[in-house]
């Protein structure tokens, strides 16, 4: 940040927060060194939002998604058109020669001597090898792509492999508990992402890596506190939603009526409407 | 007058020496004593005539020398046989007459399927390519409003906010798979015959 750039800026918009800005805005420091850290914030007049900062830790797809019908087609198609322009292949060649020598033994007139390459020696033939590889394959077994009944587990992240997840978590806000997204109130002397990176970290029971996406914040909800719990200045919260995606596969199980993995479209379900239509503009189920 | 009378005089030798015909070699064996009976000239007389020595001579050998030198260079310098590009050399095996399929025999409801499929192809991938943008889209305007909403809140986060973050870069992340990756798999020791060519220039 430059110098020159403070200075300019600093007095246009001192003037703006005491002319137009009715709501409060957050007390900046004026001395230039001050400019550089994070942690001060002197009295003076304070905002009427309570900060949060949220995560939006995303488990991304761990396997591909199956073919919808028109991209089977589409798929089958392009096999074919380029098996019809292609040539033979070393292996149909083969294929093809083990074929004419086999009708040339059939002859009655065959005559072993006049084979030039093979005198004694053993021959492999094309599908003695396409034998021996099928044989391979069998004995290796994958692992399913699909858990079966396994998916309705909402806890577990190793649900639906094919879209990715989001972490939901069930907490008591005022006198309700409802589902939302891992948030924990600002403390001043760190960065919004900081407060997100500690959400993370204190869930209960859940020891998960994520990395963050850059220091910016993806979305905001902004709620106002039911009349009574209103104290003197404070209207409600606003949250910054900040992107996270998961590093480690390995680890201990979640609480099943606490933690839930839930793709965008289960997001319905679980989200208060006005929240999920914040929400669902950052998350994207591509 | 002195030199008429040499002259005369040498003639005189020279005519005597000539009706004579004495076989009178004179052997000289120094070139300090020449023939008594020739002209007397010293030796610094005798020399060539000195060359004038110019005075820009050893700067014009030098440049003719620079000129020498860099001519030798340029037929001296041969460019390095280049590194063949193996992507774009055509195998031979690819003009193999003896390789080609027979030609394949498409009715006419197949290639209109064809056509059909191909435009419905397109259409699919135009839809899901607008989608994309779209979300794309939504998410970048949800980032500009929460970033002005921070700026409205407090100056100090919106700069903390607009930092580069140096973390994320490089991201790595290795994507879906057929199949997800077994727990306990132990893979096989592959041995194998690096056969790449390796050029040197």
């Amino acid at each position: 940040m430059a110098a020159p750039f403070t200075r300019v800026y600093q007095p246009l918009w001192r003037k703006l927060t005491t002319t137009v800005l009715s709501t409060g805005v957050r007390n900046v420091s004026s001395t230039r060194q001050q400019w550089a850290e994070l942690n001060v914030k002197t009295a003076g007049a304070a905002s009427p939002w309570v900060l949060h900062g949220a995560v939006c830790l995303q488990r991304l797809p761990v396997v591909s998604q199956d073919r919808s019908p028109i991209e089977e087609d589409f798929m089958e198609l392009m096999r074919q058109i380029e098996f019809e322009k292609s040539l033979l292949a070393d292996h149909e060649v083969k294929v093809l020669e083990d074929s004419a020598r086999m009708s040339r033994k059939q002859d009655e007139d065959y005559d072993s001597d006049e084979e030039d390459d093979y005198k004694n020696k053993k021959i492999v033939t094309a599908q003695d090898l396409e034998d021996v590889w099928e044989q391979n394959l069998k004995r290796f077994q994958p692992a399913p792509r699909s858990q079966g009944d396994g998916e309705k587990d909402l806890s577990s992240s190793e649900r639906c492999l094919a879209d990715s997840l989001v972490l939901l978590v069930k907490k008591d806000v005022g006198s309700q508990k409802i589902w939302l997204l891992p948030q924990i109130e600002w403390q001043t002397g760190e960065t919004l992402r900081q407060t997100a990176e500690r959400a993370l970290a204190s869930l209960p029971g859940a020891d998960l890596k994520a990395t963050f996406l850059g220091n910016a914040p993806c979305g905001f909800y902004k709620y106002k506190y039911p009349k009574d719990v209103q104290k003197e200045g404070l209207v409600g919260a606003k949250v910054f939603f900040f992107k996270a995606v998961m590093s480690s596969q390995k680890h201990l199980p979640l609480e099943k009526n606490t933690f839930a993995w839930v793709k965008k479209d289960e997001l319905q379900e679980f989200l208060k409407p006005e929240y999920l239509k914040q929400v669902r503009r950052f998350i994207m189920a591509l | 007058m002195m030199a008429g009378f040499v002259c005369r005089a040498v003639n005189r030798i020279i005519s005597s020496q000539a009706s004579c015909c004495r076989p009178v070699v004179a052997v000289r064996h120094s070139h300090w004593f020449t023939s008594m009976l020739s002209l007397k000239t010293s030796a610094p007389l005798r020399a060539e005539p000195k060359k004038k020595k110019k005075k820009v001579d050893p700067r014009q050998e030098m440049l003719v020398k620079d000129r020498l030198k860099k001519r030798l260079k340029r037929m001296e310098k041969v460019s390095p046989e280049l590194i063949p590009i193996e992507d774009f050399i055509t195998s031979a095996k690819s003009f193999d007459d003896t390789r080609t399929r027979a030609p394949p025999e498409v009715s006419f409801e197949e290639s209109e399927r064809r056509a059909l499929l191909l435009k419905e192809w397109s259409r699919h991938k135009h839809k899901q390519h607008q989608m994309e943008m779209q979300e794309i889209q939504e998410a970048l305007k949800a980032q500009k409003q929460a970033l002005m909403q921070l700026k409205l809140e407090s100056k100090e986060l919106y700069i903390a906010a607009l930092r580069p973050d140096t973390d994320t870069l490089p991201f790595l992340h290795h994507g879906p798979c057929y199949t997800p990756p077994k727990a306990d798999y132990e893979a096989p020791d592959g041995k194998y015959n690096d056969i790449t060519r390796v050029y040197i220039q």
